[in-house]
């Protein structure tokens, strides 16, 4: 059957990755054989990469497990937990950067940047360079190049900065983003996929930087999301700073050492260590040794003592559990199952406090360091048209409005909307013959502007003259199944219309990211091009004879146009081997999938009408 | 209810003003449709709230930018658009109170601001209820914030039957769509102190 070859013509375009970017690891999964699976790295059974860089004195930096490796021999070169500088400026995130050993800047729209390995990196960047690894990762598990196309996944409570900035890390790392997919909603979809329950589910999700919980009803194949709540800075990370805490307090390092970011970073690692093991012993051994600076302290710590350390912040997750339930109007009682995510997860004291709140035992049937990456595969799965069974339907977990006169927020779309979500709000002029107005958009559930995050401000210009009041000007926010927003204004009762979009606060524009991709193509990521080349052009091979083999079985059937622009396509690709540039590679592998779709549908219709002959009508 | 009009795609009778059914098209929409239209329902204050979620996921399943993913720009645009049309619509048509607010102003009723008349006693127990909110949020006991919000639930559901009174039957009457935007005024104040009373509830409370 030669036509089945062409479906690698196909097969790139329907399977999309499904992309856990985590606090301290990430994870890929795709769906295959009927089911979603974790694609891991070569030679691990264990399908995490860790979200961590690491920069040599000289050279690439290293990403991964290589990196990981590094920060407990060399903490002053690694960094880890990028995922908490996302979408932040650095007064937001001054308690995070007091872990990372590199110098931190802003620039003037309020972006972090890094200095590491003789250069600047904004959180985008950086990130980008992990979801390189993950895609790596996949195209090494699946022995042929991953998919370009992916779902990622992002804690429920991000807000917008926090979305946008993984939208644009996707992008850097050249991947194409078809959705922003909640955590815990994800995780919902890997559970419900093997149980088709209906009911009320809890997720429960305590990651390693970050806290979610959301509400779902599930009814045929439905998962609609009741309402959402949680803390992007409440995870296994301040647990471990729990235990950090207690050694400061106990250990009492020379302050010179104690405001080492190194120092406090090795202090970390060890506290997890302790961490981790507590969850399986009674007690476990808090240690760290750092010889050159004649450092060396160690203890046993008792697992109520963990738990009294560590108490206020499962008091956190609980009061935003008790959040959620109140803005979905559900009690306790009506909750019908609970799903334990993240993996904090595994410390027997938040089981235990999950299981007294909601009155039932949790799930954990899943691992819950790859619930995630599973859901985000499933959800690639339905995005790639494989099934219309399932549907999610996910709302916002956060007030998006504008400031008004007196600083304080008309809200424009409410939290726990259903997304997508439009609104269309009217204002007008305050002064005569008053030409512009300017917009403060904002996010967050505080009365007063100052008190929310800052999403943008833009200028509305070019009102025509009139008196006060009678210009009406209707602002629309636009939020998208990825719950990114878009902000449009028009002036309506003169026709004149003026429409601008925001320019992102904590965010890069789209001129930025182009200049990055450009810059990351020719200089630094000269290694990734290369090998991101060298799939492509094995990919154009594959596809080259497929086409080759199958262009005589339909040449006569083609028009005169699509036969011409399949052979230039064709010639290109013959050629590709002398294109040096990656971007131009790319332009020839989609020309000739494109220039090949006529073909692969007359092939199509072959294959049907084969299967059809010599049959009669009944046995169609 | 009047004939629905054709598909412009299939020509088949449309549901709903933002998809024919019968052939899966998304259908541009020049002006927006109500939200009954979206709906395929005629406006009527009472509803099945349960058919009406089932209705909404039943067009959710067409509509979803999820389900368009590999469609043409255009097509994923219209997917959008009309996603956050239908959940608009769902969410005026499945809220009492919006519901209320929507027909009142699509019948030509006064709007909330326009309607200031609101009878003596009401305002008079307003003062007072606001003094006990005042007052629970200095540190009132459970029992006493308890109470208030007993007194307010019910004084909700007395307001809750004098608006079904004026909308059902709907008629475009002008007295009583005036008497239902003052309930409607009323329950707005009502739904914002108990809002206060369960913010304060689930606050941290000394013991």
């Amino acid at each position: 059957m030669p036509f089945l070859e062409l479906d690698v013509l196909n097969a790139p375009d329907r399977s999309i990755l499904g992309i856990d970017l985590g606090t301290t690891y990430s994870l890929v999964a795709l769906w295959q054989d009927g089911r979603p699976t974790i694609l891991r790295p070569r030679g691990r059974d264990d399908g995490r990469i860790p979200s961590a860089l690491h920069f040599p004195a000289s050279g690439a930096p290293l990403v991964g497990w290589p990196a990981r490796e590094r920060a407990v021999s060399e903490p002053g070169r690694t960094l880890l937990s990028i995922k908490r500088l996302m979408g932040r400026g650095l007064a937001d995130a001054r308690a995070d950067l007091a872990l990372v050993p590199f110098p931190a800047s802003e620039n003037e729209r309020g972006v972090i940047q890094l200095e590491a390995g003789g250069r600047r990196w904004t959180p985008q960047e950086l990130s980008a360079r992990i979801l390189e690894e993950v895609w790596r990762t996949a195209s090494e598990a699946l022995g042929s190049p991953a998919p370009r196309r992916a779902v990622i996944t992002v804690p429920a409570y991000f807000d917008e900065p926090q979305r946008a900035a993984t939208r644009d890390a996707a992008r850097l790392a050249g991947l194409d983003v078809v959705r922003i997919v909640n955590e815990p909603t994800a995780a919902s979809l890997a559970y419900g996929l093997d149980r088709r329950k209906q009911g009320t589910v809890a997720v429960y999700d305590f990651g390693g930087g970050t806290f979610d919980v959301s509400l779902l009803a599930i009814e045929d194949g439905v998962f609609r999301v009741l309402s959402t709540a949680g803390d992007t800075h409440l995870g296994g990370d301040d647990l471990d700073r729990a235990l950090v805490a207690l050694a400061l307090e106990e250990a009492r390092p020379a302050p010179e050492l104690a405001g080492d970011p190194a120092f406090l970073q090795g202090l970390r690692l060890a506290a997890e260590r302790c961490k981790l093991a507590l969850s399986s012993a009674p007690e476990a051994e808090l240690r760290l040794a750092v010889p050159e600076r004649g450092f060396l302290w160690k203890r046993n710590v008792t697992r109520a003592e963990f738990e009294r350390r560590i108490a206020v912040h499962l008091e956190r997750t609980l009061d935003c559990c008790r959040r959620a339930m109140h803005d979905a109007g559900l009690a306790p009682a009506a909750i019908d199952e609970v799903v334990l995510v993240g993996g904090s997860t595994r410390i027997p004291a938040v089981r235990a406090a999950v299981e007294r709140l909601f009155g039932r035992k949790p799930h954990c049937e899943l691992n819950p360091d790859e619930v995630v990456a599973l859901g985000a595969a499933v959800q690639g799965h339905v995005l790639g048209g494989g099934t219309r069974e399932l549907l999610l339907l996910d709302v916002t977990p956060l007030s998006l409005g504008l400031e008004t006169m007196g600083g304080a927020v008309t809200k424009i779309i409410a939290r726990n909307a259903p997304i997508p979500s439009q609104a269309t709000e009217t204002f007008t002029t305050y002064a005569d013959n008053q030409t512009g107005i300017e917009f403060h958009v904002v996010q967050g559930e505080r009365e007063l502007a100052a008190d929310c995050r800052t999403l943008g401000r833009f200028k509305l210009s070019g009102i025509p003259p009139m008196p006060a009041g009678m210009a009406r000007i209707a602002v629309r926010f636009a939020l998208d199944a990825d719950g990114l927003l878009a902000v449009t204004a028009r002036e309506q009762s003169t026709g004149v219309t003026t429409s601008i979009e925001i320019q992102p606060m904590h965010g890069l524009t789209d001129a930025e990211v182009e200049a990055m991709l450009a810059s990351s193509l020719t200089h630094a990521r000269a290694d990734f091009d290369a090998s991101r080349r060298a799939n492509l052009l094995v990919e154009l091979g594959t596809m080259q004879r497929a086409i080759e083999k199958n262009l005589p079985l339909a040449r006569e059937r083609l028009d005169r146009e699509t036969r011409l622009e399949l052979e230039e396509a064709l010639a290109g690709a013959r050629a590709a081997e002398s294109v040096h540039e990656v971007g131009a590679v790319q332009k020839l592998r989609d020309r000739l999938e494109q220039a090949a779709l006529p073909l692969a549908a007359l092939l199509m219709d072959d294959v049907a009408r084969g299967a059809l002959q010599g049959k009669n009508l009944s046995e169609v | 209810m009047s004939a629905p009009a054709p598909c412009p795609h299939c020509g088949a009778p449309l549901a709903s003003a933002l998809v024919c059914e019968a052939c899966g098209e998304l259908l541009e929409v020049g002006t927006p449709p109500t939200p009954f239209a979206v709906f395929g329902l005629e406006p009527s204050f009472e509803l099945d709230l349960a058919a009406l979620q089932k209705r909404r996921l039943a067009l959710a399943r067409r509509l979803h930018p999820d389900f368009h993913g590999t469609a043409d720009a255009e097509t994923r645009r219209l997917a959008e658009d009309s996603s956050a049309a239908l959940n608009q619509a769902h969410a005026t048509l499945s809220d009492e109170f919006r519901r209320a607010d929507w027909l009142v102003t699509h019948l030509g009723g006064p709007r909330e601001q326009e309607e200031r008349g609101m009878p003596a006693v009401f305002l008079q127990e307003v003062l007072e209820w606001n003094e006990a909110i005042a007052e629970a949020r200095l540190g009132g006991t459970n029992a006493a914030l308890a109470g208030l919000q007993r007194t307010l639930e019910e004084e909700r559901a007395r307001v809750r039957t004098s608006l079904r009174a004026e909308l059902v039957p709907l008629t475009p009457e002008a007295a009583r769509l005036r008497r239902a935007r003052q309930n409607l005024n009323s329950l707005r104040y009502l739904e914002r102190a108990l809002g206060q009373l369960g913010e304060l509830a689930l606050a941290p409370r000394p013991s």
